[in-house]
Parts: structure tokens; sequence; C-alpha cells
């Protein structure tokens, strides 16, 4: 799998270059709008890593132009937490997630991922975290290799949070999903999912835990020993 | 002049009232002097129409002598006992054509001959009745040939004159505190009114501040002798503002370099294999980030004017913060929970801002309370609230905890004491207020209140 890094402080495109290589991507290395663009327009990459700090131009500028010329990978952004308003232009402009400075290389790494097994991703169909594998095609659940039957339902909350491990799964998006399957989802349809699917994991004993955050959503993680 | 009066108003008026009560004096000094010089010049020219008076009734007699007819009632006005009016004639010969009394008589006898002049002299103590006299020596034509006349009146005659006089005094008199005081209102309103524009100027000098240093004082209509010193401060100002800009550019400046190498130190760190110590460092690590996102938080709201004149959905604003904060409340055993409204709350604001905000105070609670508990966000009318189950804040330091690098003493928390003194901030240039009051049974509450739309 191809990555395309487009930053201009060297240092910090290095180790993303290392890092990234460890886990079996192959990076290349954009410092500037212009070298970006026509990295870009020359190779298919398969995601593409977007500081939105340039020296030659808007970093957004390089995003409208991949878009444009009808480049549909994935794109993460870089941003500064104060710069809100670039974060909100960025996934206007068509990038796909964003990760505000300073980062922690792991959830870099989890988020290109979880970019490239989006549907039309490249990595595959196969959804892991902890000991929990799950195939995005054919619907088929593992726990530590044994397969777990789960309903319908449950499978899709299961691969909203396994698409978002770690991180917050509004309920509005469990309910979105949840509404081509459910006859009549209510409000408290999710929560009733939520509570199987929590069980049968324990009962499976896969080491995911779902935590839920009153008022929010799930967020899905690993038990701690 | 004197030191313990050091209001200008005060001084001014007071001034001009030493000076007008002293101009008034002189004017009726003045006055009344010139009115006792005319007073003097009529008795005189009375004295002189007397003469002529008499002179007119002088006349010569069959034997070709000169003789006095005056009519009964003028006759009777100089004979009266009280000789208030004296006078003697002499005919050119220097004979004695009549004296009222015998002492004036006497007198123009010792007398050098009247000239056609008038002279006047005075008299005290004379005749019988030792009266003082004003009187007139002059020589006058008549049907008898030149005449000397003596004539003479008891001073004070002019009493007429000098009562009218006194009375007209007396009036003015009165007047002129009168006057004294209406000039002074007038004075003092004048001053007050002069003075307006450096009262102005001081109300805006005490808008100044921190937070507000592109003020300057009114220059237009400062009275020119105070302008030197209003452009002096505004100048002064000038350079201060400079300083404090290039101040807030370095914080803000050296908080953005900081992140580059703190990003790079922290990717190095997670690549790391290592030991206890590892994890310490990563930690410390965080810190730093922590600190240095404060700082730049910090630098740019002291530095950059907010928009806060956006719709912001508070409900909105809480989900964010609590959906992207509750994977670091899980991290530290905690959990987090958002209730209230559950419609969008709309206000007028900053989201961006008011983010940062909810996310120091959610920060605060978690820093400062026990694993296992809840720190409850939650959205009410135009307020947000941060709720948690810690061991509270007590009194004595609640007046400090708002303030920059401020720490609860003997309190171990990571933080730099940032947190809320950002809070504060965001909540003034929203004119929003912040309340911290104590939980039954025990626990903190912070209430974001804002305006209303």
């Amino acid at each position: 799998m191809r990555l395309l890094i487009i930053e201009d402080e060297d240092r910090l495109s290095g180790i993303l270059k290392s890092k990234l290589g460890d886990v079996g991507f192959t990076v290349d290395i954009a410092r500037s709008a212009a070298d970006a663009g026509a990295a870009l327009e020359l190779i298919n990459y398969d995601a593409a890593v977007l500081d939105l700090g340039l020296p030659d131009g808007d970093g957004l500028a390089v995003l409208a132009a991949a878009r444009r010329i009808g480049k549909a990978l994935p794109i993460l952004i870089l941003t500064a937490r104060d710069a809100v308003e670039d974060r909100v232009a960025g996934l206007n402009a068509g990038a796909d997630d964003y990760l505000t400075k300073p980062f922690a290389m792991t959830e870099l790494i989890a988020r290109i991922k979880a970019l490239l097994r989006r549907p039309g991703g490249v990595l595959g169909i196969t959804l892991e975290a902890g000991n929990v594998s799950l195939d995005t095609v054919g619907r088929e659940l593992t726990v530590a290799g044994i397969p777990v039957r789960l309903s319908r339902q449950e499978l899709a909350v299961l691969e909203q949070m396994m698409r978002r491990f770690g991180r917050i799964v509004p309920k509005a998006v469990l309910e979105e999903k949840l509404y081509g399957i459910d006859e009549e989802p209510d409000s408290n349809t999710i929560p009733v999912h939520v509570h199987h699917l929590r069980r049968q994991l324990e009962a499976a004993n896969a080491d995911l835990a779902i935590h839920t955050v009153r008022g929010v959503g799930y967020i899905l993680s690993e038990t701690k020993e | 002049m004197n030191r313990r009066i050091r209001s200008l108003q005060l001084r001014l008026t007071i001034e001009l009232a030493a000076l007008f009560f002293l101009a008034s004096c002189l004017a009726i000094a003045g006055l009344i002097y010139s009115a006792s010089l005319t007073a003097g010049s009529l008795a005189d020219r009375e004295l002189a129409l007397r003469a002529e008076d008499l002179a007119g009734h002088v006349s010569l007699d069959e034997a070709g002598k000169p003789r006095l007819e005056l009519p009964p009632g003028l006759r009777q006005a100089y004979d009266t006992s009280a000789q208030q009016s004296v006078f003697a004639i002499l005919d050119r010969d220097g004979r004695l054509v009549e004296a009222s009394t015998p002492e004036l008589a006497a007198m123009i006898a010792r007398s050098p001959p009247a000239d056609s002049e008038p002279s006047y002299f005075q008299l005290s103590n004379f005749g019988p009745l030792a009266r003082d006299y004003s009187g007139v020596s002059v020589r006058l034509d008549s049907a008898a040939g030149p005449l000397s006349m003596l004539v003479a009146q008891v001073s004070g005659g002019g009493q007429l004159v000098h009562s009218i006089l006194r009375e007209f005094v007396f009036d003015i008199a009165w007047y002129v505190p009168a006057f004294v005081a209406v000039a002074l209102l007038l004075a003092a309103y004048s001053v007050r009114r002069s003075l307006r524009p450096l009262r102005t100027a001081s109300a805006q000098a005490s808008a100044i501040g921190p937070g507000s240093i592109a003020l300057r004082l009114p220059e237009a209509d400062v009275p020119t002798e105070a302008l030197p010193l209003v452009i002096a401060v505004n100048r002064a100002l000038d350079r201060l503002e400079e300083g404090f800009t290039i101040q807030r550019r370095f914080t803000a400046n050296a908080a953005h370099e900081l992140r580059t190498p703190l990003t790079i130190i922290t990717a190095r760190l997670d690549s790391l294999e290592g030991n206890g110590q590892l994890f310490a460092l990563r930690e410390e690590v965080g810190r730093m980030n922590r600190l240095v996102e404060q700082l730049l938080c910090v630098a740019r709201l002291d530095s950059v004017a907010l928009d806060v004149f956006s719709p912001v959905d508070l409900r909105q604003v809480a989900e964010e913060v609590v959906g992207s904060m509750a994977h670091l409340a899980l991290a530290c055993d905690r959990t987090i929970a958002l209730t209230g409204a559950e419609h969008p709350v709309l206000i007028t604001g900053n989201a961006a801002a008011i983010e940062d905000a909810l996310r120091n105070l959610v920060e605060n609670a978690l820093a400062h309370t026990a694993p296992g508990t809840e720190v409850i966000v939650d959205v009410g009318g135009g307020t947000l609230s941060v709720l948690d189950n810690g061991p509270g804040i007590p009194a004595h330091d609640r007046p400090h905890i708002f303030d920059r690098f401020w720490r609860a003493k003997g309190v171990r928390t990571a933080g730099a004491g940032l947190g809320l003194a950002i809070v504060v901030e965001i909540a003034r240039v929203h004119g929003a207020s912040i309340d911290v009051s104590d939980r039954s049974p025990h626990g903190t509450r912070f209430d974001l209140r804002f305006r209303p739309v």
C-alpha cells in the first residue's frame, strides 16, 4: 500500500516515513503543494496524509486539486488544534478525517488503517480489534478464531464501533445505520442492541469492552488487563 | 497656590470669587468717591447761586447807597436763629452793606477783597452756635456796582444729596453678594464645562487595560493646555501597545514553534520499546504538549480579537467535547456523561472558543476527582455546566482558581494552572459569566452562562 505524506517539516516526515514503513506502508514524501500535486497526478496512492500548513501554498488547495482531477483516495489532514476553521474547511473540501497536532503515532496509524478499510478502501474487508475479527462482506465474526453468531443489528453496531475503534460512536450514527434494518427504531432500540452485543462479546471471551458515554454514544476499547 | 486644594475646578472658582469680590468692592469705592465729589461740587454750586441771588437783590437807595432788599420769604430764611445760611456783603468801597451775623461782618472786614473767581472755604466752630460752615467768597456785579460777597452754609447742607448717595451705596452693597454669587455660579458652570473633555478622557483612560490596549484618550475638544499631556499619554500607550504586541506574538510563536519538536518527540517515544521510565517520559511529554496547547490558546485569546457573533449550538459543542474527551476519561478510569437539553440550544458566540472553554473545564474536573467517579456536562438554556463528585473547592481558594498559573497547594495535578484562566478569558470575550458552587454531598459545579440571544 502506497501512501503520500505531504509535510514540509523534514524531521516529522522522516519519522512518519519510518514508522509507517514499519507497519507495511510504502511512503513517499512531498515537501510542498507543488510536489504534492505532481505526485498525486502521477501515482495512484492508496491514501494521503496532508499537513495543511505548507510553505508554498494552502494544503486545502492540494486537497481541492486532487478531488478536481477525480482522485478518490482517502486523505487525512493534519492541523493545529487552534485552526478549527482549517479543520472544518478541510472536511468540507473533501478530507476524510483529521488529526490535530501533536498526535500519537499509533493514533495516526489506526486512522489511516480505518480509512483504508472503508468500503472501497484497499485494506480488505476484515476489521480487527483485540481478539475480535469481523468480515464486513461475509458478515462473519470470530472471537479468538471461534465463530460467533450475532443478529444483523448487533453486527451493524459492532462494525461501526470497530471502524471507529477507541473513538466515540455517536448514537445518531448507529441509529442511521440501523434504520434500514430495524422495522421501527425508537430511542430505546440502540441501548437494547448494545446491551445484547455486550453480553455476546462477554460470553465469547472477547477482550473488547463497550463503554457508554451517557448522552452521546459509545466507545469500543480493549479491556484492561 | 494653596496646596491643599487639588481640584482645578474648585481652585479656579475660589480665585474667581475672590477676584469678583475685590472688583466689586473697588467699583463701589470708586462710585462712592466720585459721587461724594459730585455732592461737594453741587454744594459749591448752591453757594455760588445763593451769592448771585443775594447780589441780584442789592440796589442803590435814594441816597445812592447800596442796600439789600430781600423778599420777605427769603429774608425769613436768612433770619432764622438757626443761622443755617449766613452772608455778608461789602460794597465797592469796602463798606458793609449787610451781614446776617456780626461774626461774619467782622470776618469779611478782615478778609482780603474778593475776586471774581469764587474761592471756597471752610469754617469750624464758627459763630455763637459753634457750627461748621462751608462758604464762598466772590466778587459779583450788581445794580449797585461790584460787591464782595461772603456766603456760608452749615456743612452737610447737601444732606439730601448725601442721603441719596448713602441709599444708593447701600442698595448697591446689597446687590454685591448676590452679584458675586451669580457670577460665581456662572464661573463654576463654565469651568466645569471646560473641564468636561478632561473628564471624558479620564473615563476613557480607566477603560484601558490589558484586554483593551488599543484604546486611546480622545484628543478632540481637549483644552489646549491639557492637550500636550493627553498626546503624551497616547504616545506612551502606543509604545506600551507595541511592546505588548511583541510580547504576545512571541508567546504565540514560541508555543507554535514548540509544537513540531514536541510532535517529533512524541512520535519517537511512541516507537520506542522500553520500561516504566519510558512510560513516565511519555506522560511527561503529554503534559508538555497540553501545556503548549494551553499557552498557545492563552496567547491567541490575548492577541486575536475573537469573532463571537456566530450562531453556536451549545448542545452540539457539548456533544463534540464529551465525545472527544470520552476516551481520555476512560483512560483514567472516570466516566463522562452529557445531560440536559436534547435539542439545539442556540446562542451567539465562537464555537471553537466555547469548545476550548468546556474542554478545559472537563479536564479540570477529571484531574481533581477520584477514579471511578463521573463528570457530567449539562446543557441548559444558554448554560453549559460541568459537575463532578470531587472534594470541592475550599472557599479560600475560590478567588484564585481563575488566575493564570495558580494551583491549589498540596494538590498534585499535571496541569499548569492555565485551564481555568482560559475559561474565564473565553467567558469574558463572550460576555458570559462563570460561577463555581458546591454540590451536595460533595463535588463542584461550574456554570458558564451565556447572554441570551
